[in-house]
């Protein structure tokens, strides 16, 4: 390929003027279409800071390192919703193990434990998450397959019908936990199951794994009105989440390890719903599961072992 | 020259195609996320802790108007007041009672208002085992009747909670009856519900809420 053969002339080794012109035409064009490609990543906002990114797992972090934390994530929020929050990083208590008794004679399927519950765990209102969900069902039935969310009468209850909100059953066996891949969920000594928001990675295993579709995914940037975000918050519970990372109930942590009901009980219009301290044989939920009768541990047969018993008055 | 020819069709060829990708990503061909329902904020009447009613006691500590709870303003110290049934047995309520609904009980066996009043001094109670309670006492009055529910309030069971759960942090709150129930017919009233939850997928038929709600 050195000599041409008509022209007896040399060829310069290597390439031409025309095949590098035509060469870099084509890298040009390549280049752009991948720049225009690339394109939408300068729209990204909230990229997480070197601080977030290289922080430790929740467990390893040191007291003085938790107050570094939890300052960044005030700076985070005061930034985003210009309301500076108070966040907290409250543990769990000695001899209190958190159990739920909730009274399906009782509740009339009203929602207000739903929104309640969203005000206070600031949770996405579009697209909307919520940790409660009311099943509508016939008297005499349990089949959950069958079950109603959207009901919308004017007036509830509904003749022949009964509800049974759903929501995290804070199982002592529970499922979600064993398929986190990074163990960015776990159980917490008081019953609780709690997720590090800067820890997990968004893979839904655990949505799958739970019987109870009581985990959630925030597939877009939850948006959370300025004017109702609860500036009381706990770094396992109810802090703003990111964009793919999962959320569930957590029985309220940060007003419960402060001693305090749940949103969810104090908003319940007919006292359906009843929280307390398994080992306080004086609690409400100790009285409960020692004189009422009849419960349902939801989906018993798996073995999950709710912390979450639904209970008739006999 | 016939490879050279060919180098050269693959390669406008693919300058065409990267062109045409680069227009396309800039034109934002594909790709684009549909957009987003709106979703009003739910009312905040919703995510109120009120009890349905205020109970007497309540209606004391926050000094309201007490009038209606002052018997003698028009009722004769001394003179019970007499009672009137229709022929089925039930109770006619006097015109100046007009806003009391008798439901207490089924089949209307509970219409006697000395079950609970005191004929003697209407602004007592009297319970079936004989003694006399204020306004105030009501829950006692209720409990002389209704034990098992009354045990049940008692031990934090029945009826709402707030406050603390952990005493020695806080106090707990307890509600008498009638912040909830309306002594003359108990049973807890019908309420409209908070809206339904709205899906990230489109509803395969609209809801008649959803439709609703789009109007305003």
């Amino acid at each position: 390929m050195s000599v041409h053969p008509t022209s007896g002339e040399p060829k310069p080794e290597g390439m031409s003027r025309r095949s590098f012109l035509r060469t870099s035409a084509v890298f040009g064009t390549g280049l752009a279409a991948l720049a225009a490609g690339l394109a939408p990543l300068l729209d990204v906002k909230n990229f997480p800071s070197l601080q977030q990114f290289m922080q430790k797992y929740y467990k390893e972090l040191t007291p003085e390192e938790m107050a570094v934390v939890l300052k960044r994530i005030e700076n985070e929020v005061e930034r985003q919703y210009g309301i500076r929050p108070h966040v907290r990083d409250l543990k769990p208590m000695d001899g209190v193990e958190f159990v739920y008794c909730l009274n399906l004679t009782r509740c009339i399927g009203c929602r207000k434990c739903v929104h309640a519950c969203v005000a206070e765990n600031n949770q996405s209102r579009n697209p909307e998450i919520q940790y409660i969900r009311v099943l509508q069902m016939e008297n005499g039935s349990l089949d959950m397959e069958k079950a109603v969310h959207d009901y919308d009468p004017a007036k509830v209850p509904e003749k022949e019908h009964f509800y049974m909100p759903v929501q995290c059953q804070q199982c002592k066996n529970p499922p979600c936990v064993k398929v986190c891949p990074v163990h960015a969920t776990w159980q917490e000594p008081d019953g609780i199951t709690v997720i590090d928001y800067d820890w997990c990675i968004g893979c839904r295993y655990c949505e799958a794994a739970c019987p109870y579709w009581a985990r959630r995914f925030n597939f877009a940037k939850p948006s959370i009105p300025k004017d109702r975000l609860n500036p009381e918050m706990d770094y396992l519970s109810n802090r703003p989440r990111s964009q793919g990372v999962m959320e569930k109930c957590h029985f309220c942590l940060q007003r419960t390890r402060a001693g305090r009901y749940p949103a969810c009980v104090e908003v319940c219009p007919t006292g359906t719903r009843k929280f307390g301290n398994i080992l306080d044989p004086n609690s409400e939920v100790s009285y409960i599961l020692k004189t009422k009768k009849v419960f349902i541990q939801l989906k018993e047969e798996l073995g999950t072992s709710p912390r979450f018993f639904y209970y008739f008055d006999v | 020259m016939k490879g050279s020819t060919k180098t050269s069709l693959v390669i406008y060829g693919l300058m065409g195609v990267f062109l045409l990708l680069a227009a396309a990503f800039l034109m934002n061909l594909w790709g684009q996320t549909a957009e987003r329902p709106q979703i009003p904020l739910v009312d905040p009447e919703f995510i109120k802790t009120a009890t349905v009613r205020t109970s007497y006691a309540e209606l004391v500590s926050a000094k309201a108007d007490l009038s209606d709870f002052d018997c003698y303003g028009c009722h004769e110290k001394g003179k019970p007041p007499i009672l009137r049934f229709d022929d089925k047995h039930n109770l006619l309520i006097p015109d100046e009672h007009k806003d009391i609904v008798m439901g207490h009980g089924r089949n209307n066996r509970n219409n006697l208002c000395t079950n609970c009043h005191d004929e003697n001094n209407l602004e007592l109670f009297q319970t079936r085992d004989g003694r006399e309670l204020k306004f105030s006492e009501s829950t006692e009055l209720c409990g002389s009747c209704h034990g098992p529910t009354y045990r049940d309030w008692s031990a934090g069971a029945h009826g709402r909670t707030s406050g603390y759960w952990n005493r020695e942090m806080g106090p707990i709150s307890r509600k008498d009856c009638v912040s909830c129930h309306n002594p003359h017919s108990p049973k807890f009233p019908g309420r409209q519900p908070a809206p339904p939850p709205h899906t990230l997928r489109p509803p395969l038929t609209q809801p008649a809420h959803a439709a609703a709600e789009g109007e305003h």
